[in-house]
Parts: structure tokens; C-alpha cells; sequence
């Protein structure tokens, strides 16, 4: 019997996967495969189906079609497929009634965890979290950073062998955001694969092995991070800060220009390699004064996907 | 601080917790029963408006519950848990409609004081209060899923309610044969049945058989809570 060591050594196969919502959204067919240790970021602007996809690799969502296999295992609601997934998503639901640490302690004995050992592990998690102070007080008095800090306290309570963490960076500080970048890169060490759906560039660089682009539901590119950044290497990112709507076209059709898209009142450009940004402003010529700032800097992922679907990851990510 | 590893003790320590709302809950049945037993209104009135009382209390609670639930995201949480929806629904309905229970204790209590003598009603009034209670959670819990909104689930609840209500001949005795026969297939005229008993009225049935038929319900709402369990927790 041929034996497909690849998939042996899969935690997670997802095939021909998808879920359809009325009015054309959601996720279809999305192919993938992660291993012991491995990180995959899944990126795309809001609405590309992020969420809808993390909620059916955590068991939260039913597929239309295809399927999800857990461990060799195609039963969702199987317990033991779901004692080994450490979950969090979009929304930092809570029992609100409750303190922080009750709500822990709850989710940490129904993931299995002994008296000793949850409040052991508790106990460190707390601690690390920065929620030590605050372990006592309702949660319906914690700040949106705060519930999602205790989200990821229930994620990883149990030590599960998946994690999968919607827009885990949402609302953290950038100490709690590194701190949390610091724990992900060791338990992937240890073997714990992780999925990330984030649209925080930073984190998926320094985070992620691979990475899968969403667009309008669909994986439009995938790959090792390194091998992504290449695409953009050499070229460059110009940002203006414009007083005034300024048209695109005219920054379209130069040839140096890779693709060009404007997020609120900054204007977004990739320039193809060897391209000088004082090309941008020879053809803003007359209306340069529009422009209150510029900023060159060298591309990254959120600048791959604009290139790839000319829309912009959201602002305050990139 | 109080801890709960399952999920019975969690809605118990949160109900706990809630003291406002412990005390309104208490207070809210025996500001309608305390009038109606004790002014000696007539067994038919009294068992009627108590039945109403039980079946309201029971079916109101689960619903709201459930829909905030649903709006917070906090079901979908539920579903990424170890547990099969079939016993979390059971776990969690059967919790609810246990502090229901004790939240009309002194109801009975004060039916017990007030009519001692009716003691062979009590095992049957104990047994179809909990089927009804049970019953009623399960009916909110099902009413959830068809509405974010919780007035909406409360409509979705009283609205089917009213009707069953009358066909189990609650508001007036029932003699169409046909009907008399739907009556004895819902668990609120055994319940008015016990209330009418133990109130010193002169039921049709005898404690025994509203005893067993209360039994009855009970085990049936808890294995079709059971069953329900993927349409409330995987509903969309």
C-alpha cells in the first residue's frame, strides 16, 4: 500500500473546502495543509472570508462543500479533535458575569485540565498575559484588550497540538504584541502548528512560514514568506499623504507604476524595481501641493497583495 | 471565589452572582401566587393563572439566554468546546430549568402551607412542575434560533404558548372529545391537573396517573433536548 507521507505527517488537510453565504460571500475552494510546527498566516482585506475560513478549521462553521480532516480525523464534532484545538476568534465573547479568571478556570477544566494543573498553568498564563491584576474583576468591566488577552489565556491553556487565532494582535498593545510573537515562535518549536488570519504585516513576517492570500474568498497566492517578499524585492512603496482627492489614472499608466490605491486620505503606490519616486511627483506636477507628506520605505506583504488585487490590506496594519 | 469546571456549575455560580437579579427572579412568582393563595381565590382560577405563571417562567429565561448568546458570539464558542452539542444543551437546560424550579419553591411551599391536607398531590405537582419547567426551556431554546433579536424570540414564544394553553384546558374545562384527547398529549394539563389537586379543587385525573404522566414528559424533554442540540448550538 502506497502511504502518502505528506498527509501522515498533516495535522491539519483541508480539500475543496467551502461555505457560502446569500449574496455571493464566503470561502470557496480553499486547499490546505499544515504540519507539526508550522505557522500559516492567512491574509486579506476585510470581507475576503478570513474569518468564515479560520471558523471552519476550528469547528465553529460547517462547510457547503469539501471537507476538513483534524488530525486523520473528518469528524468536527468529535471530542477529541476539539480537545486538541486551542481556539480564538473574531469575537471576545465571554460569560460577562463572571471574573476573568472564572471564565479560565471554566474553559480550562472543559478542555480536561485537572484542579492542580489548570491552576498552575493559569497561574503562569495570568502572569504573562499581564492580566494578573485584573484576574478577579468581571469581565463585563475588561477593555476589548483585556478580553482578548483572556481569549488567548483560553487558547492555550490545554497546550493544544492546532491554535488558531483570529487577528490575535487586534486591540494589544505593542509590548503584549511582541510578548505574543515571543510564545508563538516557541511553541512552534515544540510543534505546535499555528494559523493566524491577521492583517498585521509585522506579525505575519515575523511570524509565519507561509502565508495564504484571500481575495473574494479564494486563495489568489500562497507560498513561503521569503519567497513572497521576493516578489516585491527592489521595488518600493510610496505613500502620500494628499490635502484633496487626487485622480489615479495618470499614476496608473506609468510604466514604473505596479499598482496604485488610496485608503482614506493616503495614497498607496508600488513601484516597479529600479523606479524613482520623483517620477510620482514629475506627473502630480501642478497639483504637488496637495501633497502634505511623503514617505518611501521598502515593500512587504500588505504591498504583494496590492500589487496582486490593486485593494489595499486595512489601514493601521501595514 | 467560586469556581465551576462544567457547565451546570457555571450557570449556577453566575445565577448565584447575579444577586439583583437572584432577588428579582424570587420575588417576581410569589408576587403573583401569594394574592391568589392566599385569599382563597377559587382552585379553577388559582391552578389556571399558576399554570401560566410555571409555563412563562420556564419558557422565558432559555430564550433570552440564548439569543444574547448568540448575538455575542459567545455559541460559537460553544461549538469549538470538547462536548457534543446533544449534552451541552441538556446540561445547560436541565441547570435552567433547575434554578427555575427553585425560583417557584416558595410558591409551593406556600400551596403545601395553605393546603396540607392535598399532601398526595405533591409528588404530581413536583413532577409536572419540572416537565413544564424543562419543557418550556427547551421551547425558548428553539424559539432562539429563529431570531437575533430577543423581543422577537420572546414573541416566538408566547405566540404557540397561548394556543397550547387552551387545548390543554387550562383556561376552561374542555368536553369535545377530540379535544380532550389533544389535552392529555400536552404537559400543561397534567400540571393544572396538580394544581387544581393541590389546591383542594376536583381535578379529573388521579394523583398517580398525572404523577407518572409528569415523569413522562420529563424523561421525553430531556432526550429531545438531547436531539435539538445541533439545531440550537449549529444553526446559523
Amino acid at each position: 500500500m502506497k502511504v502518502d507521507t505528506a498527509s501522515e505527517r498533516s495535522l491539519l488537510i483541508a480539500t475543496d473546502l467551502s461555505r457560502a453565504y446569500r449574496g455571493g460571500k464566503g470561502v470557496f475552494d480553499i486547499h490546505l495543509r499544515l504540519g507539526a510546527g508550522e505557522v500559516l498566516g492567512v491574509m486579506g482585506p476585510n470581507g475576503s472570508g478570513k474569518t468564515t475560513l479560520l471558523r471552519l478549521l476550528a469547528t465553529a462553521a460547517t462547510p457547503t462543500a469539501g471537507q476538513v480532516s483534524w488530525f486523520g480525523s473528518s469528524n468536527a464534532r468529535d471530542p477529541s479533535v476539539r480537545g486538541r484545538l486551542g481556539v480564538m476568534l473574531d469575537q471576545a465573547a465571554h460569560f460577562d458575569q463572571m471574573t476573568g479568571y472564572q471564565n479560565a478556570w471554566f474553559f480550562a477544566h472543559q478542555f480536561g485540565l485537572s484542579d492542580g494543573l489548570a491552576r498552575e498553568r493559569l497561574d503562569e498564563l495570568f502572569s504573562w498575559s499581564g492580566l494578573g491584576d485584573a484576574r478577579d474583576q468581571l469581565v463585563g468591566e475588561y477593555s476589548l484588550g483585556m478580553k482578548r488577552r483572556l481569549n488567548l489565556i483560553e487558547a492555550l491553556v490545554h497546550r493544544p497540538a492546532i491554535l488558531l487565532l483570529d487577528e490575535p494582535t487586534l486591540a494589544l498593545d505593542y509590548r503584549a504584541e511582541l510578548d505574543l510573537i515571543e510564545r508563538l515562535q516557541l511553541l512552534s518549536l515544540t510543534g505546535t502548528a499555528v494559523i493566524l488570519a491577521t492583517n498585521d504585516v509585522h506579525l505575519a513576517e515575523r511570524l509565519c512560514d507561509s502565508v495564504i492570500f484571500l481575495h473574494q474568498g479564494r486563495i489568489i497566492r500562497e507560498g513561503q514568506v521569503p519567497e513572497l517578499l521576493t516578489e516585491v524585492a527592489g521595488s518600493k512603496e510610496v505613500q502620500l499623504q494628499v490635502n484633496s482627492p487626487i485622480g489615479l489614472e495618470n499614476l496608473r499608466s506609468l510604466a514604473a507604476v505596479e499598482a496604485a490605491n488610496v485608503d482614506g486620505d493616503t495614497v498607496h503606490i508600488i513601484l516597479a524595481r529600479g523606479a524613482n519616486p520623483a517620477q510620482v511627483l514629475a506627473v502630480l506636477n501642478g497639483t504637488a501641493d496637495l501633497v502634505s507628506n511623503m514617505r518611501v520605505r521598502r515593500p512587504n506583504l500588505g504591498d504583494l497583495f496590492l500589487k496582486l488585487t490593486g485593494v489595499a490590506l486595512p489601514a493601521g496594519h501595514r | 471565589m467560586m469556581l465551576a469546571g462544567t457547565i451546570w456549575q457555571r450557570e449556577l455560580v453566575e445565577f448565584a452572582q447575579r444577586r439583583r437579579a437572584l432577588v428579582i427572579k424570587l420575588a417576581f412568582p410569589l408576587l403573583v401566587a401569594i394574592p391568589l393563595v392566599l385569599s382563597g381565590a377559587p382552585s379553577i382560577y388559582a391552578a389556571m393563572a399558576l399554570t401560566m405563571l410555571v409555563a412563562i417562567v420556564g419558557a422565558l429565561g432559555a430564550g433570552a439566554v440564548l439569543t444574547r448568546e448568540r448575538q455575542t458570539g459567545m455559541t460559537l464558542r460553544y461549538r469549538t468546546l470538547p462536548v457534543t452539542p446533544g449534552r451541552l444543551l441538556i446540561e445547560r437546560l436541565s441547570t435552567n430549568a433547575a434554578i427555575d424550579f427553585v425560583q417557584l419553591t416558595p410558591v409551593l411551599v406556600l400551596i403545601a402551607l395553605r393546603h396540607p391536607s392535598t399532601f398526595a398531590w405533591w409528588p404530581a405537582l413536583l413532577l409536572t412542575t419540572a416537565a413544564v419547567l424543562l419543557i418550556g426551556n427547551l421551547m425558548g431554546a428553539v424559539a432562539s434560533t429563529l431570531s437575533q433579536s430577543p423581543g422577537e424570540v420572546m414573541l416566538y414564544v408566547v405566540i404557540p404558548l397561548l394556543p397550547l394553553l387552551y387545548l390543554s384546558g387550562v383556561f376552561t374545562p374542555l368536553s369535545e372529545p377530540a379535544l380532550v384527547v389533544a389535552s392529555r398529549l400536552l404537559p400543561f394539563s397534567y400540571l393544572h391537573e396538580a394544581l387544581l389537586g393541590a389546591l383542594g379543587g376536583q381535578p379529573s385525573l388521579l394523583p398517580w396517573e398525572t404523577m407518572l404522566a409528569g415523569l413522562g414528559f420529563l424523561v421525553g424533554a430531556a432526550g429531545l433536548a438531547g436531539r435539538l442540540g445541533r439545531r440550537v448550538f449549529e444553526s446559523d
